[in-house]
């Protein structure tokens, strides 16, 4: 459920890189304001409190711009990538009892059946909602899922009043059938023979093969990797 | 290992260090995955270490997938040689990575086995990273 959160906004009144830049000197956030055919309005948030409410996607803001009311949504949230601040945000106005189109995380739960891998092919759903009940997730369940299972957008089942935006013939979950264990040591084997990283590995299995004693040896090594897998 | 199949230019000049990662920089697969915190070249050997760590440790019950690729040629000398006589022969491949970049990730494992297989990946490669989650908020 999107929460609503106040937030005392200003105008900006300087534009480019260099005011932007200072704006986030003063922590603050630099932000834009449009829809519904008004003229943008350009604003900074304070940098704290917009933080704390755009921690969430989709987040519906109530904004007071120099005593004026606007209700908004955050449609696009800038970040830095390795500090994760908040660059820029763009806010799109939005009425009470608006239905909006966002884009909602799917979210897994449940156990499928064992040897099995699942994958999510689609991580968001595009879903239209009503403004005061967007959903924070749609939780698909793979409980039980066998090896072929494919689960689609249209089978998927959405709070009320949501309703599906994307193409209901897409894949949103697939269970696949894991690989077989010599299939897979065949083929890591393969590679570290090819990348000629059997010295490192051994490390690994020494450290492994410690517990055990007696660690001479890529042969023996291997023979400890072996016994562990036996002893799974 | 990752090598491209044919290139246009055999010995290529360093590729650049500077700047921060313009794209790639958000989980696009998986649920959790390795970021890149600082410059470096990634050896194609590196990325194959990496991923047979991992591969290892989640043994059968993940996916593993490999964002960058190793498309530059390094060259270097032979030892004991003078300088000039041309560039040297073309040594290692290498894929450009610069800080943010997101380059392995991984789905279908509970979020601690998650952490360590990448925990054993991340000591394959040569710069400083970071895990990132999808669920964790952290993309």
């Amino acid at each position: 459920m999107a929460d609503e959160l106040k937030i005392s906004a200003e105008k900006r009144t300087e534009f480019g890189k260099g005011a932007a830049r200072r704006i986030r000197r003063a922590d603050k956030v630099p932000a834009v304001l449009y829809g519904h055919g008004t003229p943008p309005l350009h604003l900074s948030l304070p940098g704290h409190e917009a933080m704390l409410a755009l921690r969430h996607s989709n987040a519906v803001l109530t904004l007071d711009v120099e005593g004026e009311a606007h209700m908004a949504l955050a449609k696009d949230v800038q970040r830095d990538p390795i500090k994760r601040f908040i660059e820029h945000v763009d806010l799109v106005v939005v009425r009470a009892g608006e239905k909006v189109t966002v884009d909602v995380g799917v979210h897994l739960e449940g156990e499928a059946a064992p040897e099995t891998i699942v994958t999510t092919d689609h991580s968001v759903l595009e879903v239209e909602a009503p403004i005061t009940s967007i959903p924070e997730w749609i939780t698909v369940s793979v409980e039980g899922l066998e090896a072929g299972t494919q689960i689609l957008a249209g089978a998927v089942e959405l709070p009320e009043g949501v309703t599906l935006v994307t193409d209901p013939e897409a894949l949103v979950v697939n269970v696949s059938q894991a690989m077989s264990e010599e299939a897979l040591e065949a083929e890591l084997a393969e590679a570290e023979a090819e990348a000629g990283i059997e010295q490192e590995e051994s490390d690994e299995d020494d450290e492994a093969a410690e517990g055990e004693g007696d660690s001479e040896g890529e042969g023996d090594a291997e023979g400890g990797e072996d016994a562990e897998a036996k002893d799974e | 290992m990752l090598i491209p199949r044919r290139v246009k230019h055999r010995k290529q000049h360093h590729p650049g260090r500077s700047g921060m990662a313009k794209g790639g920089t958000a989980l696009a697969f998986g649920d959790y995955g390795i970021q890149a915190l600082a410059p470096a070249y990634v050896t194609n050997r590196q990325i194959e270490s990496a991923r047979i760590a991992m591969t290892r440790y989640i043994k059968r019950g993940g996916k593993v997938w490999i964002n960058i690729y190793p498309d530059r040629p390094l060259t270097k000398k032979p030892a004991e040689t003078r300088m000039g006589s041309g560039k040297g022969s073309p040594e290692w491949w290498v894929a450009n990575v610069k800080p943010g970049r997101v380059m392995f990730e991984l789905s279908g494992v509970s979020e601690d086995v998650a952490r360590e297989a990448l925990r054993l990946a991340m000591h394959k490669l040569p710069m400083k990273t970071r895990f990132v989650s999808r669920e964790g908020g952290d993309i």
